[in-house]
Formats: C-alpha cells, structure tokens, sequence
C-alpha cells in the first residue's frame, strides 16, 4: 500500500504512467480508479491538475473515453469540490460529447445532465449555455445530437431570457438538415416539453413538434409518438382535440407501416393521455384502422392493446365496434396476430362480464384452441382464469373440456404441459366425481408420456391432487396403479414410480408409506439399473423427512427406510452409494428424533 | 464433499447459462482430464443410456433436450461430439458437459467430434466465443486440452458402436481402435481422423469424402464391419439431418442430429436416440427453444426493426 502522504506526487505519477500506458487494459482500470485518485489528489490539485491532464488525453479508444464518461458523471462533483465547482467537469464532458462513437456521446449527455443537477443559475448562465451553444451549431452534426439531450435538465434553472434563448436553440435543432439530428430532437422532445410552462408549450414547441410529426423521414416520424404522449399529458382535453388532433389521425394512417406500429404499440398511453373526448369521437374509428391494418405488425401490436383500450371506452362500443374486428383477428392469416389476440382475448371477460362473454367470447376461445400453431393455443390457455373468475368453472368446463382433453394429447409438449399445470384447478372446482370420471385417465396416461418434462409435471400434478382430494382418496384412485408401474419391464416406467413417491411423499402419511409404498420402494432396491437405485435413495431420503413430522414416523425410518438405504450404501455404483450416503444421514436423524433440516429436493 | 456441493453449484450456473470463472474453468479441465485419461478409446457403457448428435454451442437447444430426454444424473448420456463452434453459447454448453461429466463420470460419457479441435475452433467460433467472454485464450487452451482427453467412440452393451463420423479404411476391428494413441491434436488423415470425419454414402466400397477429410463408405463396408465386430447398430452424427435422424443400409447405421434449427435457419428438427436396458430404440425428437424460455423478452424482436 503506498503512502500517499509522504510523496504526494506518487498516484497522479501512477496515474498518469498507466493513462499513458500502451496496454488498453491498464489505461481502462486507471480511468475506473479515477475518483480515488482524485479524492487521493485532493479537490484543488483534482481542479488544478487533473481536470487540465484529463482534457489534454481525450484522443484515446472509445472504451476510455466511455469510461471517463461514465466516471464523470458518477458523483465526482464532490471530488472537485463540491457544486460550485461543478461545471469545471464540462469541458472534458463537452468534446467527450462530439465524439463519433454513439455510445460514449450518450453517456457524455447522461453524464452532463447529471452534473446539471448541482449547478446554480449563475453556473448555468455562464458555462452551462455557452456549451450548449457551442454543441447546438457545432459542425458536426454528433455534437448537435447530443445537444438535444442537455435542454430538459437545465431549463427550469435558467433565468428567463435564457430559457428563450434555450426554446430557440432547441426549435432550431428539430429543424435540423441532417435526420439524425432532427430524430435525437424528436426523441428528447417528450423530455423537454415536461419541464416548459403550459403556454410557452403551446406557442413555441408545439410547431417544432408538428414539424417533426410531418418530416419526410419515417424514421423521425416514428419517434414523434412518445412525444405526442408527453405534450398530450400537459394539455387539457380540448387543447388536445384542437392542437393534436390532425396530428393523431395522421400518425395512424400514415404510409409509413413502422410509424403505424409505433401508434398502435403505444395506443393505450396515447388514449389515456388524450383523454375522453378524443376517445370516444376520434380514437375508437383509429384504432379500428389499426385493427384492420394492411401489415401483420401493426395488426399484432394493435392487438396487444384490446383490453387496455376497452377500459377506456363503453361496454356498448367494445361490442359493437371492437368485437367485430377481434372476430376478424381471431381468424389473421398471421400466426403473430392470433397469438397476441389469445394473449389479450381474456382481458375482456371482466369488462364484458358474464352473458356477453358466454355469447361473444366463448366461441372465440373454442376457435382459438384449436388454432394450427401452438403459441396460439398455449397463451388461451394460460389466461383463462381471468375468464373462470367472470363465468364459473363449471361452464367453462362444458364449454371447453373436449377441447381440452384434445390439447392434453397434442404433439407438441409444451401444449399438454400447459394442460397439465392447469387440472389442479380445474380438479379443485370441478370435484371428484367429475374428475374421476373425465380426467383421471388422462392423468395416470401422462406418467408414460415420451418426454421427460411431461412426466416430471404428471407427477406434480398428482402431489397437487393429492393435496386437493385428500390422501384416502389417493390411496384407492392414484397409488395403485402408481405402484403398478413399478413392476413395468421399461425401465423409464419403473423411474417414473421413483419419482412420483419422491414427489408425492410430502402429501402421504405413515399408514399409506407403510402398507403401500415401501414394499415396493424396497423391491426397487435391487433393480439392475443404477439410475433407478439412487433415485430410489432419493426417494427414501424424501420419505424419512417427510415421516420425521408424523406419528410412528420415527418407528417407520427405522424399520423400513435405514435398512434399505444400510443395503445402497454399499452398491457397486458410485453415485448411489453418494446418494445413499446423503439419505442416510437425514434418516439417521429422524430415526433418533432429531427433525432433519434437509428439505424437500427441488425435483 | 465440499469439492461435489461446489461443483453442484457450477452446474446451476452453467444450467442459467452464466459462464464460470476462468479459475473454475482451468480447475475443472484439470479435473475433467484426470477422468477421461482412465477412459478407453472406445469406451464400454451400459445400457439404458440416452445418445445425442452434434450440439454446436446451441445451449437453449441442450436445456430443451434434457427436458425431453431427462436430466443428466437420472437419464444417462452419450454424447457423439461436436458440442461447439456455430452456435452463440459453446462456452457454457460444452462447460456444462463436462461438469455433469466430472460431478457423474459414469452418468455421461462424451466423445470426440471433429470440431473438438484447436484448427477447426479457430475458424468456427469457438475460440473468438472465449476471447469475447474471458478476455483472453485461456479457456480455449484449456478446453482444448480436453479435447485431446475425449475418447474417440463409446460401444453399448458391446452392440452398439457410436462415433462421431463413421469407419475408417484403417479400421476394420474395434480393437485396432483400441491402439490409436489418442492423445493429440486430430491429425489430417488415418484412423483418427476418418473416425471423426467420415460420413456413410450410397456408395459401393470407399469414396472420396468433398469435406477433404475422411472417406465417403458404402452399405458393404458397414455390413461386414457390424459383422465383423458382432454389431447390431453403428450410430453416428456429424451430418445435419432434417427429420432428426436417419436410418440407412437396412437400419444397421443411424445418424442422430441434436441442433435443432441448426445455425438458426435450418429449420430442422433435432433428436436422441433412447435405447432402453434390453437395447430397444426410441428415436425422440425436439424442436428449438422458443423464445421465452430464453429469457429474452419477446419484444425485443418488434423494436430491432428499429435499430
């Protein structure tokens, strides 16, 4: 560690050597220790000396000149003494912000707004808007992009010709020959409009903004959007039916489909910014359009907004307006389309409620279910407990049922598996005699599906079933033909045994462990498969924690479980005599009363 | 003990697709070579066991293809090679591999591909995949000096010869396999090289390979093989099937192919090859990860029109 108080020279030395070294890596570690350098150097020689020395070597890689500027901006105001201090880091942020490199003029932007923060009015007046002058008719057209970014922050502490001044300045950049520039403006426009008083807004930035909204390029056109949000939060209603009003009709039938989908991916935020007027005299005959748009993109975020939109407007418009063109969508020759719709459709049952959503939605749902692409079918699927809550399990099960006993033997698995994780719920309210007789078989059929995953969630389910219809009920409707599979000459049957137990056993108690499950796990002992043994470890591991709880559990793991896991531990494999070894110290515990702090596997 | 929960860990940190640290990566190479150096050439393993196709750094692909097939240590595995280059994530793919191979050396078994080599990873990605991700060629060095360590075929059950590409004109017994001294970079020609770079062809007797290395055979030369060495089924990879898999010369070879969406605009689907205790297969097939199991927001796709 060196001393910095006896050579005070020694870390700028140090610093300077490894700013100037030929290896990047050095020169990127010594600008990320800047900040304890300075606070070595002390805030006057930071001032005097290193702010000069940080100008002069600002000809280096984008990645040390990103890095100063990230540096810069990260509270080292306090480094050169404090606020008053502050703009002394301007000038170094200000070439860092012409630079070519997008990124690093970025951070320099971030990094100049955030020093901002802590400048005074005189600071600002004398520094800050010289810069910003200097950036706004710099040459170059990186400097005038950049520019953009820095009015937001320092207008509200500029005095008020300056803010004039600054209102020009940045009307003068939405005007700008080159796009790129026009687009940066059209992007911070939104920013800066928040910090102008409302008539100022209307009178100076609001022609800009039309301006932009109509540039030649989609591109600008398209970043219009969010400020049209953000100029629409500040004005009241009928301000914005006479000031934005064209605008929006505009935007969502403009040529360009990018700027089509960027209204219609912001429809939500535009309608509740807009207000209620607007909504119901222009925005429902817009989104509509957006609805029947010509290009799929468009038509799927549109889709993406139903519900939200239809919070907006009356149930009597949703059915007459909307449902017609969801009817359309639900059929799109895009996939996209009808899977953002199956995502959405849900959405409208609570605001439709019971009969309407019987009547309009539920033959939707049908057709969505068996749509041809999966997605489609999987995202109903998941979102059909918004539409539970509003018309009851039990119709929506007579409704849906066949069509879901059709997807829980669907090729793809995602889809059964889908299924799967929804029939505890349906379970639980449709009860046992109904599960019984429509959905058990198809539970005991997916412990033998060809893919692993699904038979992991088929094992999972019966936990859960188990949980819902009680353990009786296990015993006589599930464990028998769980335990049946043990004897199966495939190997992956067998598995499947060892598996269910393991995850079953937290649900089960000692009379069911004793009578049923232990005679087989103990056969299972000695299959030829290892995999099958140290699962079954694993699986008497699981049973000792879940006895340790239970009356005569104790008795139990001693008689039945250490004998069995005694026997593994001294197998011919090695990873069941890891796994044997492992349950035997958690059974050794429960069996002399000590309640183990294993928990249950994440299996 | 410690040195298995530690391992556990890395495993669940390759499995969230986050690279280890090179420190980790250099101790389990070191590791991971002290296993295979016990290994043979052409490694005996049991039946039941799960076989796989190239793999080529597609590691959601991998994620989804223990998802159907099972976790490795409660389905065992063979893998046939070629775990990287082509794809964006070789490095945990192949690092998770040999992970479940250190912590359940007898659960897994991984053999040599012809991408498993320093040339052909220079040129494919893998080498620029660990530049970019540790900042130096380390990992490379060390993951390559495994490759050197990876047995050059597995035999199930004494009926089932698996290998990366296919025979060799050298080789007409699995013993004369046995001699190679394997232990070096995969050379240009002879037995090892044909082993990893040969495809079958319908042909009669050799052909010359266009890959400009190994040999093109025919159904004869796999017949008296099989024969020869009291083979019910030769199974191998190497070559990007469409279906997955594919059975030839009267289902005694079969190539496997685990990428599904090979490159990612392939369009394939991918599969394993189950082989069950009494050695009867079961051909599973799998499509790409979708989007969301990724992790990546679905909308991102939207907004790169943008960018």
């Amino acid at each position: 560690m060196a001393d910095y108080s006896q050579d005070p020279l020694h870390p700028i030395a140090i610093l300077v050597d490894e700013l100037r070294s030929e290896d990047v890596t050095l020169r990127l570690n010594a600008v990320h220790r800047i900040s304890t350098i300075s606070l070595a150097l002390g805030t006057e020689r930071t001032r005097t000396e290193l702010i000069p020395f940080l100008l002069e070597s600002l000809d280096d890689d984008d990645e040390i000149l990103l890095a100063l500027a990230e540096e810069l901006g990260q509270g080292f105001v306090d480094y050169v003494g404090g606020p008053e201090y502050g703009h002394l880091l301007l000038p170094v942020l200000e070439v860092l912000a012409a630079v070519e490199e997008t990124l690093v003029r970025d951070k320099a932007a971030e990094s100049i707004t955030k020093v901002c923060t802590s400048l005074n009015q005189a600071q600002i007046e004398e520094h800050y808007l010289p810069l910003l002058k200097r950036l706004t008719t710099g040459e170059w057209f990186t400097s005038r992009t950049s520019a953009t970014a820095l009015f937001a922050a320092a207008y509200p502490k500029a005095a008020q010709p300056t803010q004039e001044e600054m209102r020009k300045m940045f009307t003068t950049l939405c005007t700008d020959d080159t796009p790129m520039v026009r687009r940066a403006a059209a992007k911070e426009l939104g920013a800066f409009s928040k910090t102008l008083d409302h008539d100022t807004l209307l009178a100076d930035l609001l022609p800009a903004f039309r301006k932009l909204s109509q540039d030649d390029q989609d591109s600008v056109r398209l970043l219009t959007v969010e400020s049209l949000i953000s100029i629409a939060e500040a004005l009241s209603n009928d301000e914005c039916k006479t000031h934005l009003g064209s605008t929006m009709k505009n935007m969502v039938s403009d040529k360009s489909w990018r700027v089509r989908y960027m209204v219609a991916d912001h429809f939500v935020k535009l309608a509740t910014a807009a207000g209620e007027d607007i909504v119901r005299e222009e925005l429902v005959v817009a989104f509509v359009a957006l609805l029947k748009d010509n290009e799929a993109e468009v038509r799927t975020a549109a889709a993406g907004q139903i519900p939200g939109f239809a919070q907006l407007v009356d149930r009597e418009v949703i059915l007459a307006r909307l449902m017609p063109c969801i009817r359309d969508l639900s059929t799109d020759q895009s996939q996209h389309v009808r899977a953002a719709l199956g995502t959405q459709i849900s959405g409208l049952a609570p605001l439709l409620g019971k009969d309407a959503t019987i009547e309009h939605l539920l033959p939707l749902f049908l057709q969505l279910l068996k749509d041809e692409f999966p997605d489609v079918r999987l995202n109903i699927i998941s979102k059909l407990e918004m539409v539970n809550a509003v018309i009851g399990i039990e119709l929506l099960s007579k409704a849906l049922l066949p069509a879901i006993v059709q997807l829980a033997e669907d090729k793809q698995w995602r889809v059964r598996q889908a299924i799967i994780e929804y029939i505890p719920l349906l379970a639980k309210q449709l009860g046992v005699q109904f599960f019984d007789d429509q959905l058990a078989n198809l539970c005991m059929a997916w412990l033998g599906d060809p893919v692993f995953s699904i038979r992991e969630a088929a094992t999972v389910n019966l936990r859960k079933l188990t949980e819902v219809f009680g353990v009786d009920w296990a015993k006589s409707a599930i464990i028998p033909k769980v335990l049946a599979m043990g004897n199966n000459v495939n190997y992956l049957f067998r598995m499947t045994t060892v598996f269910a137990i393991t995850t079953m056993a937290p649900a089960l108690d000692t009379d069911v462990i004793r009578t049923s499950v232990l005679p087989t796990i103990t056969d299972l002992v000695s299959d030829r498969i290892p995999n099958i043994r140290f699962n079954v470890a694993k699986a008497l591991e699981v049973l000792a924690t879940s006895l340790s709880s239970q009356a005569g559990g104790n008795e139990l793991v001693t008689e039945g479980i250490l004998p069995n896991l005694e026997k593994l531990r001294n197998d011919s494999d090695a990873d069941v005599r890891f796994f044997a070894e492992k349950g035997l110290a958690t059974a050794q515990a429960v069996a002399s009363g000590e309640a183990p702090e294993v928990t249950m596997s994440d299996a | 003990m410690s040195s298995i929960s530690s391992l556990d860990r890395q495993i669940q940190q390759l499995k969230d697709c986050q690279p280890i640290s090179e420190q980790q990566v250099k101790e389990l190479c070191l590791k991971a070579r002290e296993i295979l150096v016990e290994e043979a050439n052409v490694q005996w393993i049991d039946s039941p066991v799960t076989i796989c196709g190239d793999i080529h750094g597609q590691f959601w692909d991998l994620l989804e293809l223990f998802k159907v097939g099972g976790m490795c240590p409660d389905t065992n595995y063979l893998f046939l090679g070629d775990y990287v280059d082509r794809g964006f994530y070789s490095v945990e793919t192949f690092l998770l591999l040999l992970a479940l191979k250190v912590r359940y050396p007898d659960r897994i078994t991984l053999i040599r591909g012809n991408h498993e080599s320093r040339q052909i990873t220079q040129v494919y990605g893998f080498y620029d995949e660990c530049l970019r991700k540790f900042g130096s060629a380390s990992v490379w060095r060390y993951c390559c000096e495994v490759f050197d360590y990876l047995s050059l075929g597995a035999v199930v059950d004494g009926k089932v010869f698996c290998v990366h590409g296919g025979l060799s004109p050298n080789v007409t017994s699995l013993d004369q396999i046995r001699l190679i001294d394997r232990k070096q970079e995969v050379p240009h020609d002879g037995a090892m090289c044909d082993l990893l770079w040969s495809d079958p062809d319908d042909i009669e007797g050799w052909g010359l390979s266009p890959r400009g290395a190994g040999y093109l055979f025919g159904a004869d030369i796999v017949k008296t093989f099989a024969h020869a060495n009291n083979l019910d089924l030769i199974a191998r990879a190497h070559q990007l099937v469409m279906e997955g898999h594919k059975l030839m010369f009267d289902d005694l070879i079969v190539t496997v192919w685990s990428a599904p969406n090979y490159c990612y605009r392939c369009g394939n689907v991918a599969s394993i090859l189950e082989l069950d205790e009494n050695l009867n297969p079961t051909y599973r097939s799998f499509d790409a990860a979708t989007q969301d199991t990724r992790g990546i927001p679905a909308k991102s796709t939207a907004l790169q029109y943008f960018l």
